[in-house]
């Protein structure tokens, strides 16, 4: 009985771990399911409901590994409900964010970003991300210093098992706070496989097609700018001190007035190729695997490339009946080539030389310009290592498993700019940051059925270090080209580098967190479920008055299928679900939790690292990053969902739905601050933000024969956010950029409302005497037509309205298999609908006579300024020299309709099992396939592509193109 | 384990308990006026480009500033409205004044008397950063204590209110202050913060800092008696605090007078080369250099050529004159004299005080005030209080040192224009033309443009849009509403 018994729970749980997360789960290590050593039949296993809904996982690993792609985000965009993935640029290796059930807070800067991205936890180790402190040291909000690699990138695809999203507190609270933004939970290929296959190899290569683009020259930049001097200038200056940019002056310049053929230069094909393989041996008391990947990724323009070494080793043993040992090692190193942009490059110089004429277009001029790059390195790496070892003691129904796992990455980037590419002065830099991740985890499970009452209890409590470093040095004119040092090591480089102008930056932060729980749940007769969590947590980066969180959640099940219709040969599925709770959020920032305190920071525009005055080092309040008060509370989400899942026909037919209305409180928010007393901003919470939305996955067998089957899947994610409350009984307020009003969206854009142009003087409205003004200047002909939406006769913030939305309000996929004999066809189609654009690029190109010779970081003119882009006819012709800033962007003028539909993937492959197992062995199985991406975009945008757009909804044009990539691979099993 | 000291910034717990804690919070007050300043480079747009000398060849924003045209809102213009840096000074002050008695109180190194210096001086940048913002937006709250976590809305307060503070604080200051620093002056013994004289010569506020700097609040309401006593006290003093009047080519040259720190800075605020405070940014260099003292085509502003001649208009200067031909014949202040952009080259204090045209990094301290500063305000008072010889022996002074002969009625015209002329001259670049046209507008009383835009409000700048959404009791200016 009680051997039974045991066994029974072991596969109770084997079965959830290995597929999903469930009221009842206690992420269990993996023991082999063929292991019978202690029974001779295999019982049936009891349904246990599910909370989760059925669409929460990649429904096939194998068709998102034939994306070909190298990160967990591009694998899983439009694949999971409820998950939207921003890929805003096609350079290989670089970051994506992701966004699990929308946004909840608002995004001024990069560093906000950090704090919505959702926990990745990679085979039960949660993982660290890069933190955003270095921004502090940053004149330029650009990207992060140090490699800025994409972390999620350290497992092969073709080893992982399954990929899980975890966004309704039913299965999401266990995590605790680190999880709050969801969680994605990658579980990696443990076992031998059915047929105890003991090798896999994968492999496939292809390329990145070169972009077809259009490039333009001078005489082209300089039609355009002939029609507003026309229209505006009677001689050709619109007054004394007009200066005509000398590089569009002289038409016999060939530099900029021939051959525009940069492109041959500056665009190729970039090769990809990926290998894997896997050896797994062992039995029924021990079984251990062994992978080694890599991946290389070659980007379509400056010879951009990211590589990846991945090896990985996992171990289980049970020496005895009561005992599971498991341990598992995953190492990584990454490789980046980086992209030659000037504008990140002045960004991580604060340096900007002479703007007065961008590159040349000119093939040969610009080809001398990239050759001088020879002379210069960025080498740009990181090396990872995660992992975990664990025990677990089973005594008759009561399970104890205690877990050490780690988490550690660093990241270096050693860089040389020799000075023949900035007005003869040599650049150096080198850093070296770690992030490091340690924690225990400690779960104690006690179940037990009683006739049709089956009882699951689990206590466990967590400890969690986390660290993060980073050394930074940078240096300018050093003696010569050819000396570089590295510039963190000892005093020797003082004679490389004059020492007046090394400068050296070192800073480290922590954040510790505890969290205990208890949990309880009951199913009745496989039907009735209920469970209720318990948690409390408490975090070194609360203030010390409300250190720790409570936070319960409750969640309930039914088997309706069970209970009403167990007979019903139509209906093979129905499942009810409900959850109800709260979920503490953590601060990234440990200043927050220190209340009012003392910095260094007494620097100003441009020159924002100056930590002292007469070399001596300061102590001021923090007037830039803003004040932070004393009686901070957690914020805290609170979530209700319900959900069904419908199966019809032996599940031939699947339909899953969530609906939920999250609402996230009590959230620090940065305001503007009190002037007055030197404040830029200040820190209050009280933000109070509601998202609501559908998670839909429907899936089915459109024909299935033996010879032919077609299965079509869509999965829809709706979203929706609004403001339901700002600290200080606010009803709206502005920052930055952005005006957060009650009852209006957070992501939401704040601008003018175009309404044509002013032709005539005698065109601009009066009143009594007085013109309408924009901010107190009268507006002339050539202005625009601004909106006064308040009546006063001055166009001012006041007649912004709120517009518009960053995050798409519908995203998903819909995925079609077609299979016939051993060939199957997958298209996959990816779409965002009801989504906005700033189209900046634009309003850049229009704005040239404030935007030349700038030193403004956006108006930096790359290369690609020479390619043609957008639709200029959209554009009125305004006024350039006006001082109404006729061009900025922030009018409806140029916000656009960001909605489109991409076929994401096509793919065609043979499965040679039939034409080898005759052959060979019948072990084999081989499966061919060539695959093509990103090939098809349809969208109302009239920029380059509606996916290229920065975490604030603006499209400057800067980044990379998503390349159309093709590849021919397989996959073996032996 | 949830108890961590960061070790990013430090909390109010660990804060004034020792010396180095105070040292620190005072160096804070400099440095945040300091960014005040050179935000933007604030100090000469607000100073220089704002008079109109200069012509602006492409920069939108400054071009706007240098026509009056303060509505536009691109470009630095936002940041120019706004008086949030000054005002990070007066709380880094109040709150020093309020706070560092816990210092004395926790720390047996720190002394009664060094306290006393260090609160002086915290007044003393106070006063400073209200004079400053007076000149600049007219009225403005009076805020004197740090309220944190309270942060009371208060309204503007009328000027000569703010002025009349001002001069009392001022004085309170300069009671207190030393003339130089770890010299053993009777009110400052021994060495400051246990540094030598020369860490501390030019960086910080003396007593003759606060003394010019009062000649200057009393000059701006036109009391010119009490302007004549406080720069009275600066020219017969000048040699305690290891001062004098710097020659031509100390003024000009590229490791000279703006260069490091130096007791002649009477009110400078450094860019030490060599403690790495160099920077692209926060100097007038930035602004003005350009091809062929550093590699730049196009200036951001320039003084042109008809004007030059107008203003060094007389022979053998040293500073500039061309002969009879165009040719210049001395080029301290301009270079490329005849090409398109004449370059305005007076202050170039490029990396470690060399001629290098590579690299923008500057190292040029922003100097508020110097000794000449002070003659000529000096001499500008006597001359206005009709003490005619005293203002001539002044200005003679000075004219000598520059190699000019000897102020003639029939030459130099009026006393009171030939003062503001050689003011202009001297001190061009430095951030004091556009008050001091003001003045001397004040003294023509004629209808003159600036009159009348002193009539009318419009000397003052708006306020930024953000300044005015964050204290409900603020008005915008009248001229600018």
């Amino acid at each position: 009985m009680s051997v039974k018994w045991k066994f029974k729970s072991l596969m109770i749980l084997t079965l959830l771990s290995a597929q999903m997360a469930d009221a009842d789960e206690l992420n269990e290590f993996f023991v082999d399911k063929q292991d019978t050593s202690q029974t001779d039949t295999v019982p049936e296993l009891r349904a246990v409901y599910r909370f989760d809904q059925a669409n929460n996982k990649v429904g096939s690993i194998k068709n998102i590994s034939l994306i070909t792609a190298h990160s967990l985000p591009q694998l899983i965009k439009g694949e999971l409900p409820g998950v939207y993935v921003s890929e805003s640029n096609g350079e290989p290796g670089t970051s994506q964010q992701m966004f699990v059930r929308g946004l909840n807070k608002p995004i001024f800067t990069n560093r906000d970003i950090y704090s919505t991205q959702p926990l990745i936890v990679l085979d039960g180790v949660p993982q660290i991300g890069e933190h955003p402190f270095s921004f502090d040291i940053q004149n330029y909000d650009v990207e992060r210093i140090g490699p800025e690699n994409n972390l999620l990138t350290t497992f092969d695809i073709d080893n992982i098992e399954s990929i899980v999203v975890h966004k309704d507190l039913a299965t999401l609270a266990k995590y605790g706070p680190i999880g709050v933004n969801g969680v994605i939970e990658i579980t990696s290929k443990k076992s031998l496989g059915p047929d105890k296959k003991r090798i896999s190899v994968n492999s496939y290569g292809g390329f990145s097609a070169r972009p077809a683009v259009t490039t333009i020259n001078g005489s082209y930049e300089n039609a355009f700018r002939k029609q507003f001097y026309d229209l505006f200038t009677t001689n050709g200056r619109y007054n004394e001190d007009d200066v005509y940019p000398i590089y569009l002056s002289d038409s016999l310049n060939n530099n900029y007035f021939g051959p525009s053929n940069w492109s041959d230069s500056y665009y190729h094909n970039g090769y990809n190729y990926g290998a894997n393989a896997t050896v797994a041996g062992g039995g029924n008391r021990s079984n251990f695997q062994f992978n080694l990947g890599t991946i290389q990724n070659g980007g379509t323009a400056e010879d951009t490339e990211f590589d990846k070494l991945n090896a990985r080793f996992y171990l289980n043993l049970r020496p005895f009946n009561w005992l599971v040992f498991e341990t598992l090692v995953n190492v990584n190193r990454l490789n980046r080539d980086r992209n030659k942009n000037l504008r990140n490059r002045y960004a991580m110089m604060g340096y900007f030389p002479d703007l007065g004429a961008p590159i040349s277009p000119n093939k040969e001029v610009y080809d001398k310009y990239l050759d001088e790059f020879d002379k210069s390195f960025d080498n740009n790496f990181n090396n990872l290592l995660g992992g975990f070892f664990g025990l677990q003691f089973n005594v008759d129904r009561l399970r104890f498993k205690t877990k050490f796992g780690i988490d550690y990455n660093e990241g270096y980037r050693d860089l040389f700019y020799p000075s023949t590419i900035l007005e003869s002065n040599n650049f150096a830099s080198n850093y070296y940051g770690y992030n490091q991740r340690i924690l225990i985890d400690n779960t104690l499970v006690y179940d037990f059925q009683n006739d049709a009452n089956y009882f699951y209890f689990e206590a466990g409590n967590s400890f969690t270090w986390d660290v993060f470093k980073y050394n930074y040095a940078y240096a300018f004119k050093g003696v010569n080209d050819y000396i570089k040092i590295n510039l963190l090591g000892g005093d020797q480089n003082s004679s490389v580098f004059p020492k007046q102008l090394i400068y050296k930056f070192l800073d480290r932060t922590r954040h510790n967190m505890i969290s205990v729980y208890g949990k309880g749940s009951y199913t009745y007769d496989n039907t009735y479920t209920a469970s209720l969590m318990l948690r409390y947590d408490g975090s070194s980066n609360a203030q010390p008055t409300a250190r720790w969180f409570f936070s319960p959640t409750l969640s309930l099940g039914w088997n309706a299928k069970n209970s009403l219709m167990a007979d019903n040969e139509q209906i093979s599925q129905l499942n009810f679900r409900a959850s109800v709770g709260r979920l503490g959020i953590y601060n990234m920032y440990d200043n927050y939790s220190q209340g009012p305190s003392y910095t260094a920071q007494i620097g100003y525009t441009g020159n924002m690292i100056v930590p002292s005055y007469n070399a001596f080092a300061a102590l001021v309040r923090p007037y830039e990053v803003g004040w932070v008060g004393y009686d901070i509370p957690w914020s805290y989400m609170d979530e209700v969902n319900i959900g069904m899942d419908l199966g019809l026909q032996q599940n031939k037919l699947q339909f899953s739905l969530d609906a939920y209305v999250r609402d996230t409180k009590d959230q620090l928010v940065m305001l503007p601050g009190k002037r007055d007393f030197g404040y830029k901003y200040q820190y209050e919470s009280g933000l109070d933000v509601r998202n609501m939305g559908v998670d839909l996955g429907i899936s089915g067998d459109i024909i299935n024969k033996s010879q032919l089957s077609w299965n079509s899947g869509i999965i829809l994610g709706f979203n929706t956010n609004k403001i339901l409350a700002l600290p200080n009984g606010l009803d709206e307020v502005a920052v930055d950029n952005r005006l957060l009003k009650v009852g209006e969206r957070v992501d939401a854009f704040w601008l003018l409302e175009n309404q044509g142009i002013y032709l005539t003087d005698n065109d601009v409205p009066q009143q009594s005497g007085q013109l309408l003004t924009y901010r107190a200047i009268d507006l002339k002909a050539g202005d625009p037509i601004w909106k006064d939406q308040n009546g006063d006769f001055n166009i001012d913030d006041e007649d912004r309205i709120v517009k518009g939305n960053i995050i798409p309000k519908v995203s998903g996929s819909w995925n079609n298999s077609l299979r016939y004999n051993n060939f199957d066809l997958n298209l996959n189609f990816y779409f965002n609908l009801g989504r906005s654009i700033m189209n900046q690029e634009m309003s850049n190109r229009f704005n040239f006579i404030e935007n030349e010779n700038a030193r403004e970081i956006d108006a930096i003119k790359e290369i690609t300024y020479w390619e043609k882009r957008g639709d200029y006819s959209k554009y009125p012709l305004y006024n350039p020299w006006s001082s109404v800033s006729p061009y900025q962007v922030n009018q409806s003028l140029f916000l656009e309709n960001g909605s489109f539909v991409k076929l994401r993937t096509v793919s065609l492959g043979y499965n040679m099992k039939d034409v080898l197992s005759s052959k060979y062995s019948k072990k084999m199985d081989l499966y061919v396939y060539l695959s093509a991406n990103n090939l098809l975009t349809l969208s109302p945008y009239s920029g380059r592509d509606p996916e290229l757009v920065n975490y604030l909804g603006y499209d400057l044009g800067y980044s990379l193109p998503l390349p159309k990539t093709f590849a021919l691979g397989f996959k073996l099993n032996l | 384990m949830l108890d961590i000291d960061s070790s990013r910034l430090v909390s109010e717990e660990n804060m004034w308990l020792k010396l180095e804690d105070s040292r620190a919070a005072l160096m804070g007050v400099y440095g945040l006026t300091k960014a005040a300043l050179n935000d933007h480079n604030a100090h000469w747009l607000y100073g220089e480009v704002r008079s109109g000398d200069f012509s602006i060849p492409i920069r939108q924003d400054l071009k706007a500033i240098s026509s009056h045209n303060l509505s536009p809102s691109y470009g630095v213009m936002e940041d120019l409205k706004s008086w949030r840096r000054f005002y990070a000074v007066i709380n880094a002050a109040n709150i020093f004044i309020e706070r560092v008695p816990e210092v004395l109180a926790n720390d047996k190194r720190y002394t009664d008397n060094n306290m006393v210096v260090d609160v002086a001086q915290a007044r003393f940048l106070r006063a400073f950063a209200y004079f400053y913002m007076v000149r600049i937006w007219g009225d403005v709250p009076l805020i004197t204590s740090s309220q944190e976590g309270k942060f009371t809305d208060a309204p503007r307060e009328d000027q000569f209110k703010v002025l009349a503070w001002v001069q009392q604080e001022l004085e309170a200051a300069a009671a207190d202050l030393p003339y130089r620093y770890s010299v053993n002056d009777p009110q400052q013994i021994g060495n400051y913060y246990n540094e030598a004289p020369s860490r501390w010569d030019g960086a910080l506020a003396r007593k003759l800092t606060a003394y010019a700097l009062l000649a200057h609040v009393a000059a701006w309401q036109s009391n010119y008696p009490d302007a004549a006593t406080y720069s009275k006290f600066v020219v017969d003093n000048y040699g305690k605090a290891g001062m004098g009047l710097i020659p031509s080519e100390t003024l000009s040259a590229a490791n000279g007078f703006f260069y490091d720190k130096n007791s002649n800075q009477l009110l400078g605020f450094g860019h030490v080369y060599n403690h790495v405070e160099g920077s692209f940014t926060g100097h007038i260099e930035e602004l003005t250099l350009a091809t062929p003292v550093v590699d730049k085509t196009i200036p951001d502003m320039f003084l042109p050529k008809d004007k030059i001649l107008q203003y060094f208009n007389e022979a053998n200067d040293q500073r500039f004159s061309a002969d009879t031909l165009g040719n210049p014949t001395s080029e301290n202040y301009f270079r490329n004299f005849n090409g398109r952009y004449p370059i305005f080259s007076k202050i170039k204090c490029i990396l470690g005080g060399v001629t290098n045209p590579t690299f923008r990094l500057f190292s040029s301290a922003t100097v508020f005030t110097r000794l000449e500063d002070i003659y000529l305000l000096r001499a500008e008072s006597l001359a206005v209080l009709g003490e005619t010889n005293g203002a001539i022996d002044l200005l003679n002074t000075l004219r000598e040192r520059r190699g000019l002969a000897k102020y003639a009625f029939e030459k130099n015209g009026e006393l009171v224009d030939a003062i503001f002329h050689e003011r202009n001259r001297e001190l061009m670049g430095e951030g004091h033309r556009w008050y001091d046209l003001i003045r001397y507008s004040r003294l023509k009383n004629d209808n003159s443009p600036i009159n009348q835009m002193i009539r009318a409000n419009a000397i003052y700048w708006p306020i930024a849009k953000d300044v005015l959404a964050q204290n409900s009791k603020l008005t915008q200016n009248e001229y600018w509403k």
